[in-house]
């Protein structure tokens, strides 16, 4: 994007926002608030500063939202990957007949970060650091440092952390709706991440779907994770009232139907037992 | 007909799909000018209106998703493949009696029927009757009581499913849509990846790629045309699509 220079400072603004903008002119006409910068900035007649900003009033997020997003995508898949690369390194640890399933992973969420990084590097930001990370959460799972034998807590972990990617990645999906690109890689991950979830889950036994805020067997602490997921309504509309809602499976069919997001705050209280 | 996004009398395609000949002469009386084509009646037997719909995909009415509606249109995309799941699906579970599915496999599909037809229900009950439609969709060489058949054919809708919501989503500009269509991608990507378990259990297929596809809608309109029997099409659609990591949507 080092061409727009010679650009009309109406060439530059995406005909996308140029369709929001109209809408939210028609907001803002009729006495809706806009930013305290955005006014400045009008105030100032820097009228090509001022519609970028207004472009980030419209979608109530500005770069560096993209950027967050992209820092706490990355401290997720930090998560993942070092323990699919512990847990894939381990000796005795995970059923052979189960091996290409685990490493299948670990390869994805190397690349995941790999591709976060390169994101987070191409707007001008520096990739966070990968933490040191605590897998007994804290002592919630005491011992446990995926020795042969560990096999149970370790599928069980893999569940709480790909059903967690799923509900995070979702979460943040719409602060990125002023960035295509960003948006639609990190959706290409998000899926992946649904795919991952699906699998580790049929592993323990589980449905590959999340019934109601049912956290199956996992331990209590997880609770977290599936907190929400029992939501009866979607858009506005209570799904037990559509047609053919009762004979199609009922409230647990309606609630495995949809997934649902986790904010940021949620998705943070889940993972910092994680962190050293 | 009433339900239909938009109609247009395009060409004798209708009349071939028109279901008996009082149907075919109202629509070319609609048509306002009349050209009657030879064999133009071939496709209506009789007046029976048993007569089974057509089943040729691509030769039914002209089924048009405009994007001037620009949110709605999206809705109604995701409309048009969820009432395509939901009907393969409930057709899939109507004949588990005479099919060679396991138990455990029922059980997968029978979920999924139910995910699916809630997610028509849901698209259809947000569209309203204004701008909601029935599309005829259609399974050349499909056979329901093969499991492979089956799971093969559920493999293609789940994986397309993903790739039409990772790609249509940039085009979504009211952020309560945008987290409906991540709702429902998630829910799909599960379907595929235990789909792909059932049919190759314990491989890598659950999750063949590191990135999911992204395809832009007519990509998918193309791939979903062959279990189609209307004619899909888009009146405006974005000529610009952001490529996802993948690079072939």
């Amino acid at each position: 994007m080092t061409t727009t220079e010679n650009n009309s400072a109406l060439d530059m603004i995406d005909p996308e926002i140029a369709s929001a903008l109209a809408g939210r002119a028609a907001e803002i006409s009729q006495g809706a608030g806009i930013s305290s910068t955005t006014a400045a900035l009008l105030a100032l007649g820097s009228v090509p500063i001022a519609l970028g900003a207004l472009a980030s009033d419209v979608y109530g997020q500005t770069p560096s939202d993209v950027v967050d997003v992209l820092q706490f995508a990355l401290l997720l898949e930090y998560l993942e990957s070092e323990f699919y690369t512990r847990g894939t390194a381990a000796t005795g640890l995970i059923a052979a007949a189960d091996r290409t399933i685990f490493t299948t992973i670990a390869t994805h969420e190397n690349q995941h970060v790999a591709a976060l990084q390169s994101m987070l590097t191409g707007k001008g930001a520096t990739p966070r650091a990968k933490p040191a990370f605590d897998f007994t959460a804290k002592g919630n799972l005491p011992g446990f440092n995926f020795a042969a034998g560990q096999y149970e807590v370790f599928k069980a972990l893999a569940v709480a952390f790909e059903d967690t990617g799923v509900r995070a990645y979702k979460g943040q999906a719409t602060r990125l709706i002023g960035d295509k690109a960003a948006l639609t890689a990190a959706l290409t991950i998000h899926s992946v991440e649904a795919r991952h979830a699906a699998q580790v889950r049929r592993l323990v036994g589980y449905k590959g779907w999340i019934t109601g805020n049912s956290r199956d067997s996992l331990p209590a602490f997880t609770q977290g994770i599936y907190n929400g997921e029992e939501l009866a309504s979607q858009s506005g509309v209570a799904i037990a009232t559509l047609p053919n809602a009762a004979a199609n499976g009922g409230v647990d069919a309606y609630t495995q139907a949809f997934d649902e997001p986790l904010t940021m705050a949620q998705v943070t209280a889940i993972v910092t037992p994680f962190l050293a | 007909m009433s339900e239909r996004p938009k109609l247009s009398i395009a060409d004798v395609g209708m009349l071939g799909s028109a279901r008996t000949r009082r149907e075919a002469l109202k629509v070319m009386m609609m048509g306002g000018a009349l050209i009657v084509l030879p064999g133009a009646f071939a496709a209506c037997s009789d007046d029976n209106p048993t007569t089974p719909q057509p089943t040729t995909p691509n030769t039914g009415t002209p089924l048009t998703i405009d994007f001037a509606k620009g949110d709605i249109a999206v809705l109604q995309f995701a409309y048009l493949l969820e009432q395509l799941e939901a009907d393969f699906y409930t057709k899939v579970v109507a004949a588990f009696n005479s099919s060679n599915l396991t138990a455990a496999e029922k059980a997968v599909l029978q979920d999924i029927k139910y995910h699916e037809v809630l997610h028509r229900e849901l698209f259809k009950a947000a569209l309203g009757a204004t701008n909601s439609f029935t599309a005829t969709p259609t399974y050349p060489g499909v056979n329901f009581n093969d499991r492979l058949s089956v799971l093969n054919t559920a493999k293609t809708f789940e994986d397309l499913g993903v790739a039409a919501y990772n790609g249509a989503a940039q085009y979504i500009v009211s952020p309560d849509y945008l987290l409906l269509a991540g709702k429902i991608v998630s829910v799909e990507a599960r379907h595929a990846s235990v789909i792909r378990d059932l049919l190759n259990p314990k491989s890598a297929d659950f999750a063949p790629k590191i990135f999911d596809d992204a395809f832009r809608p007519q990509s998918v309109a193309t791939a979903a045309q062959g279990f189609i029997v209307d004619k899909v099409g888009f009146s405006g659609a974005p000529s610009t699509f952001v490529q996802g990591p993948n690079n072939n949507g």
